[in-house]
């Protein structure tokens, strides 16, 4: 193997890992904040694909306006899920909380195939384009713009829950709901807007994905790779997921090009499976305690 | 009692006598109503009465599907001994899986489920010289001592002669030891525990027993096809066996009964709207989840309540 396959290899491995990166992300966040994990997700990410799909052939704007109002509209639809769905049942036992949501999945999915069928549709970005040539390397632009995106995301959401107040309420309810609301923050609040964060970071995901892909309902399967690389990551942390997304893209692209299809296509599975039975608190995650 | 034993005196003449009535869809569509309740009678003990999710209730019927007709095909055995081993086989790998995952509970079983039910599909996929892969698999009509059942009737009754079985099975072990040792532990490990119940073992005896069941409907399944493909052992197939059980009832073997025969019939119901099939299906497990958490069964026990007390005031 030379250098520059390896590198190219590396690149694209990382470009599939930030995709799972983003979407584990989006399953991590509202899971700290509200204790629920959405397996609806997948379909959220497979939703805001569609979203930008719709408004790009019905309005006429530039795609980074497309891209700001299919988030927005994703975050509005998170809200919405949350409200309507989550909410009533937030207290009810993990069995009704894991099946609603891949009830809502379930359900998403289908109005999508009801009203987009099974087609997959090309979707463009400004930036797809051949390779470019940076020295005796050849990179898909696509896979430097998702990487710059998971980067650039990163640090913004670094710099929310860092440094403003309501960044670091949703980590305060995070650490304790009990005590924050003693504190005087708004639960409830929070749960939604974490759920609103999720549904726009799944939409993100979902945008940068289709110019590589193109859109189908499938899209959403997506979210087993990246319940994957959160539990990598250890569940809980958002550093873990991105580092457990990335570990896992690159791992799945070196497999796939020197073991074959069929160990690309087991090795996450087999990640998952040993990770939860053997340290189901992830490479990175501390140790898990239970209240009695 | 005379009325109780009236009803199901009456039932079962009406399910003997059913074929004559019905066409050949229907014919089938009650095969699938059996067929469906076997795997949802043995979900229902692992998820309602020991509480344990499961994600890969299908690949269990998967296995038993399978090994079932693998033998028959390639090893030329005959239908009855190959839907045991099958069954055998289904409760083994059951119980491999149980063994390992009896430490864990919620969500990180959901998860160990689902990673199983994605392996075991990508298995199926990855060696077709063996399990015919993605474009699937025929399976021969089955074979019982050299007779070979062609006819609709013989498979009916067949299904349900295994259905009611499997029924009695389940009622059995609800009210035996191990039954009231799996509600035990759905309602409280700790209790559970302090009263000297072995979680690990009582966890591992339930995923055993519904992964046979499963196995069993999934033998079952695949002579009553006659054609599989790993898709037909996805998610969706998991999910929807749980739907029969969340709708008909969590932890009640009537309830499952009514969740599979109600569900597999809906499709009849829908004729013309088939495209709806899958929000509909999401619709009402969803509903459920968040109007009707006891199932229909607890609608209806909550409706007798009613009626009992009110003949007791008046």
């Amino acid at each position: 193997m030379t250098w520059q396959i390896a590198f190219q290899l590396a690149i694209a491995g990382l470009s599939v890992g930030s995709i799972y990166a983003l979407v584990a992300l989006a399953l991590v966040i509202p899971f700290k904040a509200s204790g629920v994990l959405n397996f609806a997700q997948g379909e959220m990410v497979t939703l805001g694909a569609y979203i930008g799909l719709a408004l790009s052939t019905s309005l006429t704007l530039p795609f980074l306006a497309v891209a700001a109002l299919t988030v927005v509209i994703a975050a509005a639809f998170g809200v919405l899920i949350e409200r309507l769905f989550i909410r009533p049942i937030v207290a009810a036992p993990e069995f009704t909380l894991v099946i609603a949501t891949f009830a809502i999945g379930l359900i998403i999915k289908a109005v999508i195939r009801l009203h987009w069928q099974d087609n997959t549709f090309p979707f463009d970005a400004p930036y797809t384009g051949p390779a470019l040539a940076i020295g005796p390397l050849r990179v898909n632009p696509s896979y430097l713009v998702i990487i710059a995106s998971l980067a650039a995301l990163v640090a913004m959401l670094v710099a929310f829950f860092r440094t403003t107040r309501f960044g670091k309420a949703m980590r305060a309810v995070a650490i304790d709901p009990r005590a924050a609301r003693l504190m005087g923050i708004r639960v409830e609040t929070i749960f939604m807007s974490a759920w609103a964060l999720a549904a726009a970071i799944g939409a993100i995901a979902g945008l940068l994905l289709a110019p590589l892909i193109g859109i189908n309902p499938e899209i959403g399967q997506l979210i087993i790779k990246a319940l994957v690389a959160a539990v990598i990551g250890g569940f809980t942390s958002l550093g873990g997921a991105v580092a457990g997304g990335l570990l896992l893209g690159v791992l799945e692209t070196f497999c796939g090009a020197f073991l074959g299809s069929t160990l690309k296509n087991i090795v996450p599975f087999g990640i998952l499976i040993l990770l939860l039975l053997f340290k189901p608190q992830g490479l990175f995650g501390g140790s898990i305690q239970q209240r009695v | 009692m005379a009325a109780k034993a009236l009803v199901l005196f009456g039932l079962a003449g009406a399910l003997c006598a059913a074929p004559l009535a019905l066409g050949s869809y229907q014919l089938y569509l009650a095969q699938l109503m059996m067929i469906n309740t076997i795997a949802a009678i043995g979900l229902n003990l692992l998820t309602g009465n020991c509480g344990q999710i499961s994600l890969c209730h299908s690949s269990f019927m998967a296995i038993g599907a399978y090994t079932g007709a693998l033998l028959v095909l390639r090893a030329g055995l005959s239908f009855v001994p190959a839907l045991a081993i099958g069954t055998l086989a289904a409760a083994l790998l059951g119980a491999c899986l149980g063994y390992p995952a009896r430490r864990l509970s919620g969500l990180y079983l959901a998860l160990v489920t689902l990673g199983f039910l994605q392996l075991v599909q990508i298995l199926i996929e990855e060696f077709p010289e063996l399990t015919g892969g993605v474009r699937g698999l025929s399976v021969p009509k089955p074979q019982i001592l050299g007779y070979t059942i062609r006819s609709d009737f013989g498979l009916y009754y067949l299904l349900l002669g295994v259905a009611v079985l499997a029924l009695l099975l389940a009622r059995n072990l609800q009210r035996s030891r191990f039954g009231r040792a799996f509600n035990a532990v759905r309602q409280s490990t700790f209790a559970a525990q302090a009263l000297g119940i072995p979680l690990g073992r009582t966890k591992l005896l339930a995923f055993t027993v519904a992964a046979g069941f499963a196995g069993l409907a999934g033998g079952l399944m695949a002579v009553t096809v006659g054609f599989m493909d790993p898709t037909e052992f996805g998610i969706s197939t998991s999910l929807r066996q749980i739907t029969f059980i969340v709708v008909g009832g969590l932890g009640s073997v009537i309830g499952s009964v009514l969740g599979a025969v109600l569900l597999t019939g809906l499709p009849e119901f829908l004729r013309g709207t088939q495209e709806y099939a899958d929000l509909v299906y999401g619709v009402i497990l969803l509903g459920s989840l968040l109007f009707m958490p006891r199932g229909l069964k607890g609608l209806f026990d909550d409706i007798w309540d009613l009626r009992a007390r009110r003949t007791v005031t008046s």
